[in-house]
């Protein structure tokens, strides 16, 4: 394979090649059907990105590991809303192999507005996957706060992350 | 030089993040304790360090940056909503002879955290 292939590919892998699904027709949600089980050996990149234009309003999310390269599978998350001064959990989730979950975080009655906390695993996930960290490791549990205000939208929340730092923001 | 230091930069408008209000807080057993409250000077820094090397102790601490109340407050402001809440950074000191720098890149819609120098 030529380096100019592999590195388009990889950037497929990362979710960064979205243009490639833009003829999906609306309302099919094309992704490589999640297969249950441990996560990927790193460097595995067997899937590719998805369009989701034309679903209902939906939150989603997309965990992109820039360590390996790879999606982010088998990330722990647990998501939270604020009520008051504290955050109540809504679900504990673990992403499949394509880094994403295999059903939206909320869709219709349980996506709400709101202020959201979605708490990611990184340590337990680095752990995993046998990445030498330090103890405690700099990240360990990773808050990612967002706000949903209009439901009439759909949300999706792309988190890129190494041991030694992350983005996210508002995707689509 | 150890302890931890942070900067604040708002990529929207590609420059420093200035007057963002910081929560420190430590992790106390199950809760955060809030230690001291900052704000980033002109450079988006703060004046002094968040800690200082002699106060460096193994263990979680969170800075919590209103970035809310800073896209709010800017003068040209479009009255968007930001999509990040306050974002909220935890991290380990896990070698206290290191130094921490941990900068927040912040736009109304993203947010980005790494351990820098």
């Amino acid at each position: 394979m030529d380096r100019h292939a592999l590195t388009r590919r990889s950037l497929v892998g990362a979710g960064l090649g979205g243009a490639v699904m833009a003829g999906t027709a609306p309302g099919a949600l094309a992704q490589t059907s999640p297969a249950p089980g441990a996560p990927p050996k790193p460097g595995t990149l067997t899937t590719a990105p998805s369009s989701q234009m034309g679903l209902s309003p939906r939150l989603t999310m997309h965990a992109i590991d820039n360590f390996h390269g790879t999606p982010g599978a088998g990330m722990v998350c647990d998501l939270s809303i604020r009520e008051g001064d504290t955050y109540r959990l809504i679900k504990t989730v673990t992403t499949a192999p394509t880094g994403r979950t295999a059903e939206p975080l909320l869709v219709d009655d349980a996506f709400k507005a709101g202020r959201y906390e979605l708490l990611m695993h990184f340590e337990a996930y680095f752990r995993a996957l046998d990445v030498k960290l330090p103890t405690p490791n700099f990240l360990g549990l990773v808050p990612v706060r967002f706000v949903i205000r209009d439901v009439g939208q759909r949300h999706h929340l792309p988190i890129l992350f190494s041991p030694w730092g992350y983005s996210y923001y508002r995707g689509s | 030089m150890a302890g931890i230091s942070t900067h604040v930069l708002d990529t929207d408008r590609g420059r420093p993040a200035a007057g963002v209000k910081i929560e420190l807080s430590v992790r106390e057993g199950d809760t955060w304790r809030m230690v001291k409250t900052m704000t980033t000077n002109a450079d988006g820094r703060t004046d002094g360090p968040v800690v200082a090397a002699a106060d460096a102790r193994v263990g979680e601490y969170q800075l919590e940056f209103h970035t809310d109340a800073y896209f709010k407050g800017l003068p040209d402001a479009g009255g968007e909503e930001p999509f990040v809440d306050n974002a909220v950074v935890r991290f380990s000191i896990f070698d206290v002879k290191q130094h921490y720098h941990v900068p927040l890149l912040c736009t109304p819609g993203s947010c980005t955290t790494y351990r820098g120098s």
